[in-house]
């Protein structure tokens, strides 16, 4: 079953927007995903700490479904790029996060806050 | 004795998920030393908490905030 995942990529700032874009569709073709995944870029910005010599990155965010087991071969070419400083690829938990609190809930919860203000 | 409630400032914005990439807000939870601030402080509720610290810990990770503020490596 394939699963929505969301990766970020920190490429070295030196690199050309063409390399780049190159190396994003080629670690895309890696996941055989069937639809094309949803690729933003952040662009130049500066590291909040330096990451060996570097002070800068090129930031790319991309959501994606695939095969859980396609995920291997996809890191082990993210690892073994040296265009890439880091990358993170995380399951995108927007819709199986937190459970949608219904209006009762909120409520019900304001009024067990406002209970034990009473008690104090 | 027993501490007030603080109510959870994400429950009342109605936030779902934390954003680890979204800096700006997980730079108000962090202390100056780049510490992740405690619910006591936060005001968090604990499922936010808990969001609050892994989202935290992966935008440290992606160099969006430090480690340690005000370190010279």
């Amino acid at each position: 079953m394939p699963r929505t995942y969301e990766a970020v990529y920190i490429f070295d700032s030196t690199l050309e927007d063409a390399a780049i874009n190159e190396k994003i569709n080629r670690f895309n073709g890696l996941l055989g995903a069937k639809e094309q995944p949803e690729v933003a870029h952040w662009g130049r910005r500066q590291l909040a700490y330096s990451i060996g010599p570097r002070e800068n990155g090129y930031y790319v965010v991309s959501k994606f479904n695939a095969e859980p087991s396609a995920l291997p071969e996809y890191e082990r070419a993210l690892k073994l790029d040296d265009g890439v400083i880091r990358y993170l690829v995380t399951l995108h938990e927007h819709e199986v996060g937190a459970p949608p609190q219904s209006e009762e809930e909120l409520a019900a919860a304001t009024r067990r806050d406002d209970d034990d203000d009473d008690e104090d | 004795m027993r501490r007030p409630q603080k109510s959870c400032p994400f429950c009342e914005s109605r936030v779902r998920w934390i954003d680890y990439k979204d800096d700006r807000t997980l730079g108000r939870f962090i202390t100056d030393q780049g510490k992740i601030l405690p619910s006591r402080l936060s005001g968090a509720c604990a499922r936010h908490q808990r969001q609050l610290s892994t989202a935290i810990k992966r935008a440290r990770f992606l160099a969006l905030i430090p480690y340690i503020r005000g370190h010279q490596a």
